[in-house]
């Protein structure tokens, strides 16, 4: 060997005084000696939109709760007049007698079944179609989607009108399953949307390795999709429950009078013009959810979906 | 522990023109490790797709001890599979994943207790059972989907660049890991990778996959010293290709017809300072010092020479005249085959 290893070019290798590490933060003895000479970060613009922000969130708040403290005033008041701001004496009998009311109790149990009906009816018909809109790719997909949403768009009272003349031909006008079906038909799309989002961030591989691993495809599919897409799954049963609960011109063109839900005896309470009725029946009809959405608030936030990938 | 036939495999998806597989023929022995070496877009990922049944070929066959199992669904075939994710069941612990294979088997609990805690200590992650997917590092995911692959005693495991998602350092130490079980338990495993020093440090025999055809299969020290053909000599970082009539190292290497091409690996030429017989003039266009070698770019006539030469070797600038030689012994004759 002629050319040994020739020396370190002085260029390519610069000494740690060298004009190259000035006002670099490379070294840690640099860093330290940085942060003494560089003043605390605070902009006083940041502050300000910072606080402006703060107290719309506030006005929000109370924009969106008034109504309900009101109610809620009102549903308790025994004598409420003008001048006061608020009630004198206050009673729960405006409540318990609306609560033993049969109508309202009825009303209230048809509500609750025909949601709890349309959100199953709704996660199983849903369930199939968004799995194949959010992992496949395939002709007419586009076609599907505008079909799937069609319902958002088009009016409900055209749906409900034509909806109406086709089920008094089968004989679904005013029965329980043919409310149901009609609440479908405003439900469907959101369910879909929800879980065919879920399952554009889906990886097939999961269900793949439990197949190789010896797992019948049900059981894969119990075992490992379905609890993969369970936070979904919650959030759009939520959805369809919340979308049939609050349904009231579908009830009322397919029930024909005969399937009284609760928001069918709210609006027949509102033309009535007692306050006290109407806030108390209104609270009722919040309730339930309200209390749907505190149990599933933890699968609102998406909080597990993104601690699963 | 099952000799595996992959006969005549063609696939080809909707959409495409070209099939992605074209008459695929590969045979593994037991216990072997096969690596299917490739660029992105060979066709690797869906022969493992194939042998495990979640695709189905358009034609051909695959066969576990010379009994087809094409109409055997993906549960029964008993051919696991490990990615570069772990996808490790999130919703599970280290324990629960590993034996999950064993629990849709219908094994016992104590069964399964025992195994999960012989695979923890196989794998090097004692006493991890409690803890979920989330609280492991990268590495220590790759290991526990290795156990989970492993712990069901598959006829045959097959790795899709298991490794290709981690640090340099966790990627050796895995290597060895997966390499040493591998062997200690004897399955037969086809690993899949386009790292062309993990596919030799892994396996027994390498197939070099390009365009869903096998172009070379050999030991790792016969494909990496002596490819055959161009195509693979490229794979194998050979760049250096010189025709039979050019005239350098000719009358050292026998070189017979002026048509032939022969190949040179970067590691066999060499760069000197003076001239001698049969070397070539050029000038060095770069001159990079990597550790254990340093690599030159030489202006040979219109090419570049790139070449390697083991440490202590000298450093030359940019533009400095240099001779380089190919020694005759190092040359080898390529087929020229598009």
């Amino acid at each position: 060997m002629k050319n040994p290893l020739p020396p370190p070019s002085p260029e390519r290798t610069p000494g740690r005084n060298s004009p190259i590490f000035k006002n670099q933060k490379w070294g840690k003895g640099q860093n330290f000696e940085q942060n003494n000479t560089t003043p605390p970060l605070k902009i006083r613009s940041l502050d300000f939109w910072g606080r402006l922000g703060g107290g719309l969130r506030f006005g929000l708040y109370f924009v969106l709760a008034a109504p309900l403290l009101l109610f809620i005033l009102y549903a308790f008041s025994n004598r409420w007049f003008f001048p006061q701001p608020f009630p004198v004496e206050w009673t729960s009998a405006a409540l318990v007698r609306t609560l033993s009311d049969t109508r309202v109790l009825a009303g209230l149990l048809d509500s609750l079944g025909i949601a709890a009906i349309v959100s199953l009816l709704s996660l199983a018909l849903g369930f199939p179609a968004a799995r194949v809109l959010g992992l496949r790719q395939f002709r007419g997909r586009q076609i599907a989607w505008l079909v799937l949403f069609l319902p958002t768009v088009v009016p409900p009272l055209a749906i409900g009108m034509g909806l109406n003349i086709l089920f008094l031909q089968t004989g679904l006008a005013g029965t329980f399953l043919g409310v149901v079906l009609a609440h479908l038909i405003p439900t469907l799309p959101y369910v879909i949307f929800t879980l065919a989002g879920a399952y554009a961030r889906y990886d097939e591989n999961f269900e793949f390795q439990s197949l190789v691993l010896g797992a019948s495809p049900v059981r894969t599919f119990l075992t490992v999709t379905l609890r993969l897409i369970a936070p979904s799954l919650v959030v759009a049963a939520l959805f369809a429950f919340l979308i049939s609960w609050s349904q009231y011109l579908l009830t009322l063109l397919i029930g024909s009078g005969r399937i009284i839900t609760l928001p069918i005896l709210l609006f027949s309470a509102a033309s009535g013009g007692n306050p006290v009725t109407i806030a108390v029946l209104s609270l009722i009809f919040l309730a339930p959810p309200v209390l749907v959405i505190a149990i599933t608030a933890r699968h609102l936030r998406g909080g597990e979906i993104r601690e699963q990938y | 522990m099952t000799q595996v036939n992959l006969v005549s495999l063609t696939k080809r998806y909707p959409n495409q023109p070209a099939p992605v597989l074209k008459d695929f023929s590969l045979s593994v022995e037991n216990g072997e490790m096969v690596a299917l070496l490739g660029p992105s877009g060979s066709g690797k990922s869906t022969l493992l797709k194939l042998i495990t049944g979640i695709e189905r070929p358009d034609a051909g066959d695959v066969q576990f001890d010379g009994v087809s199992i094409l109409n055997m669904p993906s549960n029964k075939r008993g051919a696991v599979f490990m990615f570069q994710k772990s996808y490790l069941f999130p919703f599970l612990s280290v324990a629960e994943n590993i034996g999950f294979g064993l629990k849709v088997q219908g094994a016992s609990a104590e069964t399964i207790r025992t195994e999960v805690t012989h695979m923890l200590e196989l794998i090097g992650l004692p006493g991890m059972e409690k803890r979920k997917p989330a609280q492991l590092s990268g590495g220590e995911q790759q290991r526990v989907a290795l156990a989970r692959a492993l712990v069901t005693r598959p006829k045959l495991l097959l790795l899709d660049e298991p490794l290709s998602s981690l640090d340099t350092e966790v990627r050796l130490n895995l290597q060895e890991a997966i390499r040493s079980i591998q062997r200690e338990l004897g399955i037969t495993t086809i690993l899949v990778t386009h790292d062309l020093g993990e596919a030799m440090a892994m396996s027994y025999r390498m197939a070099l996959l390009l365009n869903g055809e096998i172009v070379a299969l050999d030991k790792p020290e016969n494909l990496f010293h002596r490819p055959r053909s161009l195509a693979a000599a490229k794979f194998m970082g050979v760049s250096t290709f010189l025709t039979g009539d050019q005239a350098w190292g000719r009358q050292e290497a026998g070189v017979e017809s002026c048509k032939k091409l022969y190949a040179i690996r970067p590691e066999h030429i060499r760069i000197q300072k003076e001239a001698c017989k049969n070397s070539m003039p050029g000038v060095v266009s770069d001159c990079i010092f990597r550790g254990e070698y340093v690599e030159y770019q030489v202006a040979v006539s219109e090419m570049t020479v790139r070449a390697q030469m083991p440490m202590p070797a000298p450093m030359f600038p940019h533009g400095e005249q240099v001779h380089v030689r190919f020694p005759a012994e190092h040359l080898f004759e390529v087929e020229n085959r598009v």
